[in-house]
């Protein structure tokens, strides 16, 4: 596992020695360590706008010891995997724009409320009601536990989470709102996480409708 | 965390003043302080203000983390009078953000408060040459001796040595406009002589008056 002082430290390593500015979203238990919801981590999930940007860190933690990991392991039968890059207990979880079934949007980019310098590195940490979004699609217990823990540590902006979800659904293969009605349900039934009714019956309607639309033009 | 310091920051939960704080609670002043200090110290309020501006504690359910440096909007706030709401919260890790490279962050933004605001940075500036240096990395000379010259007509600054003036004159191939599209009627012998389009006008430099 790994905490915010070890994150802060890679981070200042990879910040010194990158040659050219580079600009990286945090997601997943990083960005909820950097919004003071969790201690620690298992990996360190970077998303990249640029192939390039993702090479030029790639290069660096190859250069101090991380070996690249076969991503089946950790993400079989996924599309969209990250490059995976281990060294001792420490993982970094690359991505390039998407993350599994999620794609890294304009909105979420607009929504970053944390930013950090590490020297030419420049963290953007993705808000609370986007890594709901970002692990609503994954299928992993701990994704579940962490997202009921930022509900409870967070006043979540529902509106900003449906739309969002909306969003997802034009621009991904998935109805993302049905994704996003049965991970919510679970986390209200299963971890008596306090989301609205009123919320959750928004999003199955949403999530209806468009299964409806889908099969109408099928 | 302890229930019932959970229960309170739920009540609290946002910006408050003493009073506010008091009355949510329904306790006396004096408790409202003393809950507000043991808040602090376990890492969950942030304090605005104070001196001639209302005191505000925004308080939060998540621990604040207190890492880095402060970032350019801090700097500013904490430089001009001219006060910025943070679009988010910036922080600069192994290394401080001096005055001179947050004056060039700020014309590099190319946005309109940030870049007024900045023109009271110029009266603590305590190094021109770094000045030239980050302004001449970025390409942005003739840009920063022009809002220099603009700051000096509203608010007291340093008098910036002759010969770092002289270099931000006489640098080439800059863009003319600090802010796209923006031009001042009432600058224009200081946009003629740094040959560059100031945004601002009589008007807006009013706000340092205030």
């Amino acid at each position: 596992m790994i905490n915010l002082e070890q994150q802060n430290e890679l981070f200042k390593v990879l910040g010194e020695k990158l040659k050219k500015r580079i600009e990286c979203y945090v997601i997943g238990g990083s960005a909820m360590m950097y919004h003071g919801m969790k201690p620690s981590t298992k990996d360190i999930d970077l998303v990249f706008d640029h192939e390039k940007d993702r090479e030029e860190v790639e290069k660096i933690l190859k250069n101090i010891g991380y070996k690249e990991r076969e991503t089946r392991v950790i993400y079989f039968g996924k599309k969209n995997t990250p490059l995976l890059l281990q060294r001792d207990e420490a993982r970094f979880d690359l991505f390039l724009n998407k993350i599994i079934s999620t794609v890294l949007s304009e909105g979420m980019k607009e929504r970053v409320e944390l930013i950090y310098e590490y020297d030419d590195l420049i963290v953007k940490v993705i808000s609370p009601e986007d890594i709901i979004i970002t692990k609503c699609a994954t299928e992993r217990a701990g994704d579940r536990k962490d997202a009921a823990e930022i509900i409870k540590k967070v006043t979540i902006k529902w509106d900003q989470v449906i739309e969002e979800s909306i969003y997802q659904a034009s621009v991904t293969p998935y109805i993302f709102p049905v994704f996003l009605f049965d991970f919510l349900e679970e986390l209200k039934e299963d971890l008596k996480a306090e989301i609205p009714k009123k919320i959750l019956d928004e999003i199955r309607k949403i999530g209806e409708d468009m299964m409806e639309e889908k099969l109408k033009k099928k | 965390m302890n229930q019932s310091i959970e229960s309170i920051l739920r009540i609290l939960e946002g910006l408050n003043t003493i009073d506010l704080v008091a009355k949510k609670l329904n306790v006396k002043k004096n408790t409202a302080i003393k809950k507000l200090h043991e808040l602090r110290k376990l890492g969950f309020v942030e304090t605005f203000g104070g001196g001639k501006q209302p005191r505000l504690y925004r308080i939060s359910r998540r621990k604040r983390l207190k890492i880095g440096n402060p970032g350019l909007y801090d700097v500013i706030n904490k430089n001009s009078p001219i006060k910025l709401v943070k679009p988010y919260e910036h922080k600069i890790i192994n290394e401080k953000l001096t005055i001179e490279e947050a004056i060039i962050r700020a014309i590099k933004s190319g946005e309109f408060r940030p870049i007024l605001a900045s023109l009271a940075l110029f009266n603590k500036v305590r190094d021109w040459h770094r000045l030239y240096k980050f302004a001449k990395n970025e390409n942005v000379r003739r840009k920063v001796g022009a809002l220099y010259e603009v700051a000096r007509t509203i608010i007291k600054v340093r008098k910036m040595d002759e010969k770092t003036r002289k270099l931000m004159l006489n640098a080439k191939n800059e863009k003319k406009y600090i802010i796209q599209g923006l031009r001042s009627k009432n600058f224009q012998d200081i946009e003629k002589k740094w040959k560059v389009f100031i945004p601002f006008n009589y008007a807006d430099l009013e706000r340092y008056n205030e």
